[in-house]
């Protein structure tokens, strides 16, 4: 009896999964993306690991898993064009060892699902970096080459002029088209502008943009001078509110070469760090009209544990300082999408790839600091509560796509299915591995 | 890009400023010494200065207003795994990229080593890491996740007890872990390792079989000290079929075993932690088991786990307890994990807030919750290491910028 009602039973769910058109369905959440123009409530389906419809109201009896998404906002993942995830290679106080951070452990806790990284390597240990990091991790890594072959590894390689070379490091980007997104440049202390012309070289050669952190201000190569006319539409002036370059000008307005930049297509992004974000910058510039084109942490072991903290706590930043909700995701997720030339990333459309955050904003006292440490207090803040990557969850802060356990049969041992869930079907943990 | 010094250094040195720093109102929770009440807590030279209450603001140079929050010593999580190869692969994770941030200022890690491997760990990672990091040696040489867990040939006693005697203020035990064998080769060379310097062993035991079953680990072949991790996992019938705690736990605990949680990514489910709780099986500590995969599952971080044994009706004065005081008892370092006057100022503070929360266990179930403990501030020796709130800084406004120019 028991068998044939077994039987039955699975018969049923076969016939009822047929009749299912979608894997997973986000019911009822405010749906944020720019590229469509959209900022209103939507249900969001997906099939397949790609956005299957995005609508006012999708039949729930169509998907296969119903996650309700009231109150919270759902948009694309994030995209962080600014992280430094070129780690466990053992070397210390070096943006290709120690300094940087496994992408996995800070990534889908706070919504993002992909990270580009700015530099930590060059033409010469890319491909390490590559086998190393990037195929190893589940958030989609994409990078930024350092113009300097050796890449970030410290002060004696980034300021060896005889190793920024165009060619071999527009022939690697060529190689890797699509992974390697764009050229960095980065941390020169001399006055001459060859890390700048031959990064704009490469970028030129691979049809990638480059991306710049301007080092040491030195008058010989000024900052105003790099965004009109140094750099092309495209390439992105990273670290945008650090006032370390003459950002703001001596009255406390944004350098009007800022201005004149984005009027040109030179894009600003923010690049937090440890040391690029100072309240006495970045509010003044906002005031005056000024936001960022993108949103991005530059983080690292350092940065992790100071006023930056993570994507999340960055962005809401942005939020407290004025910006709608709406600006801040857009700052977040297509602007960055389309610097990086990536633009089945970074929104919703149907056919796009399933990558998504699902945010709430808590009310409350909240405080956020900068590089100085000093703090602005705020009453709104970004929570990652859930996170999609390719359609499955890969992060789920409160459990709202999971089985009371109460539900589940008495020694359950998983309660997901490969459909919707990255997390636990994949799991055994080891010791459930050893019984096995 | 650069890390700039910050420069909260409020340049007010007045005579008769004793402390450095004043965590000023919170409610203070200290198990070693019985405290668990509103009191301000002072820290001078990176170590405790003086817990007491209405400390005057006017003797410290900082003062941080915690009001409204708890003050814990910092919290130490047993069971992580925080040694990342030089060749790819593996499961570790940074420690500084995960402790502060959850109020952790000590970790250790949980075999990730063996007595070959350890000096590499030391000098990459250990003597680098911001985080107190210490360590339990596995028994096996080469260390976990390497393919020789399984070879009693790997498991040499003398050696491990050699590097562990060369290397006392970081290791602090042995790690039996993932032993497939049938015999008892793995927590035997662990146990040998133990007596041969005075230390604790941890075991993750493995696959059981009929003979090799907990009862038998827990009354003839641990010690009292020693410690059984992933204690709720179910793996091991810590839980009868009848979902009765099995009475060898109960035995175990007489004679001196303690209980670790080691959540892990599969090592926690509410179907043992509940009926186990139902019979007054509570764990002795708190730990982890953080690596890549646990941490964006069910475990999350330390508070995450504790939050979670709230839910199951732990009072939050028992899980600090269990994850500083009881912690520090078990791996021997008593200078740990209390608030003694003259220890080292690591220190949590925390926020307990209330809501409606989901707990997520290693099966993708959930339980649900009405507390939830978020670390505002880690102090790790007297300095601020984590500030999720800003509640050491100024208000920008009134902020003493100085002109700074670009640094490496």
């Amino acid at each position: 009896m028991e068998k044939i009602t077994t039987l039955i039973f699975i018969g049923a769910t076969f016939a009822f999964a047929q009749t299912r058109t979608y894997d997973l369905l986000l019911q009822g959440g405010h749906v944020i993306d720019a590229k469509n123009n959209i900022d209103a409530v939507r249900d969001v389906a997906i099939k397949d690991g790609k956005i299957a419809a995005v609508a006012a109201r999708i039949d729930p009896a169509q998907a296969f898993k119903v996650v309700n998404a009231a109150g919270l906002y759902v948009t694309p993942g994030l995209i962080d064009i600014h992280v430094h995830v070129y780690t466990g290679t053992g070397e210390p106080r070096s943006y290709a060892g120690d300094n940087s951070l496994y992408p996995d452990g800070y990534t889908f806790r706070v919504g993002v699902t992909t990270v580009a990284d700015a530099g930590c390597a060059g033409w010469r240990n890319f491909e390490d970096f590559k086998q190393r990091v990037i195929d190893r991790a589940k958030t989609r890594v994409l990078a930024f080459i350092n113009i300097v072959g050796n890449g970030m590894r410290g002060a004696k390689y980034e300021n060896d002029l005889s190793d920024m070379q165009a060619k071999p490091t527009a022939e690697m980007a060529e190689k890797y088209k699509g992974l390697i997104v764009g050229v960095k440049t980065a941390h020169y202390a001399g006055p001459e502008w060859t890390p700048v012309e031959q990064a704009v070289e490469a970028g030129t050669i691979a049809n990638i943009p480059v991306m710049v952190d301007f080092g040491e201000n030195k008058k010989e190569r000024p900052m105003s001078e790099l965004v009109t006319r140094k750099l092309r539409p495209g390439d992105i002036y990273t670290h945008c509110y650090s006032g370390l370059r003459n950002e703001q000008d001596e009255s406390g307005h944004v350098n009007p070469a800022m201005f004149e930049a984005r009027k040109r297509g030179v894009i600003s992004d923010v690049g937090h760090g440890g040391g690029s974000f100072a309240w006495r910058i970045a509010v003044p510039a906002l005031k005056q009209g000024f936001p960022p084109d993108s949103i991005s942490t530059d983080i690292h072991i350092g940065s992790m544990n100071s006023g930056m903290k993570d994507m999340d706590n960055l962005m809401s930043k942005f939020l407290v300082m004025g910006q709608s909700l709406k600006d801040v995701v857009t700052e977040s997720t297509w602007n960055p999408a389309r610097e990086i030339h990536h633009e089945e990333l970074g929104n919703l459309s149907v056919g796009s790839i399933a990558d998504v955050a699902v945010l709430r904003v808590a009310r409350g006292d909240f405080g956020y600091t900068d590089m100085y440490g000093a703090r602005l207090k705020g009453n709104q803040k970004i929570i990652a509560e859930l996170t999609l990557k390719d359609g499955k969850v890969v992060y789920d802060l409160n459990g709202i796509t999971r089985p009371d356990w109460t539900t589940l049969p008495k020694d359950y041992r998983q309660s997901g299915d490969a459909k919707w869930d990255a997390i636990t079907p994949a799991r055994g943990g080891r010791g459930q591995a050893a019984k096995q | 890009m650069r890390f700039l010094t910050p420069l909260l250094a409020l340049a007010c040195s007045l005579k008769g400023q004793t402390y450095d720093t004043l965590l000023k109102g919170a409610h203070v929770i200290d198990p070693k010494n019985g405290i668990d009440r509103v009191m301000d807590v002072a820290i001078s030279g990176g170590k405790i200065a003086r817990v007491a209450a209405g400390i005057n603001s006017s003797e410290a140079k900082q003062t941080v207003d915690v009001t409204g929050l708890y003050v814990t010593p910092g919290l130490i999580d047993i069971h992580v795994h925080i040694y990342m190869w030089q060749e790819p692969g593996g499961e570790a994770v940074q420690a500084d990229a995960h402790s502060f941030r959850s109020g952790v200022t000590t970790m250790v890690d949980a075999g990730s080593s063996g007595s070959r491997t350890f000096p590499d760990f030391k000098r990459r990672i250990i003597d680098h890491s911001k985080t107190r990091v210490l360590a339990f040696l596995n028994i096996v040489g080469a260390g976990m996740g390497t393919g020789k867990e399984d070879d009693p040939s790997e498991m040499d006693a003398q050696a491990a007890a050699k590097t562990a005697k060369d290397n006392p203020d970081i290791i602090v035990g042995f790690k039996s872990a993932h032993y497939a064998g049938p015999g008892w080769e793995s927590v035997g060379g662990a146990v040998k390792a133990g007596e041969l310097t005075g230390l604790p062993v941890m075991v993750d035991f493995g696959r059981v079989n009929a003979t090799r079953n907990i009862n038998a680990l827990f009354l003839d072949k641990l010690r009292p000290g020693d410690i059984y991790t992933h204690c709720f996992s179910g793996h091991r019938e810590e839980l009868l079929e009848n979902g009765t705690v099995n009475p060898a736990m109960e035995a175990g605990r007489k004679r001196g075993i303690i209980f670790d949680i080691g959540h892990g990514a599969g090592s926690f489910y509410w179907y043992v932690a509940v009926p186990a709780y139902a019979a007054h099986f509570y764990p002795d500590s708190i730990s982890s088991d953080l690596h890549i995969n646990s941490m964006n599952a069910g475990m999350k971080d330390m508070t995450n786990i504790m939050s979670k044994l709230m839910s199951l009706g732990s009072s939050l004065q028992d899980v600090v307890r269990m994850s500083t005081f009881n912690a520090a008892k078990e791996i021997r370092r008593p200078l740990l994990g209390n608030l003694d006057v003259g220890s080292d100022a690591d220190v949590a503070v925390l926020r307990l807030d209330r809501g409606n929360f989901g707990f997520v266990d290693s099966a993708g179930a959930r339980k649900s919750g009405n507390q939830l403990l978020v670390c505002e501030l880690t102090l790790r020796a007297g300095k601020v290491v984590w500030d999720l709130n800003g509640r050491a800084s100024q208000d920008w406004k009134t902020f003493p910028y100085q002109k700074q120019s670009w640094k490496r």
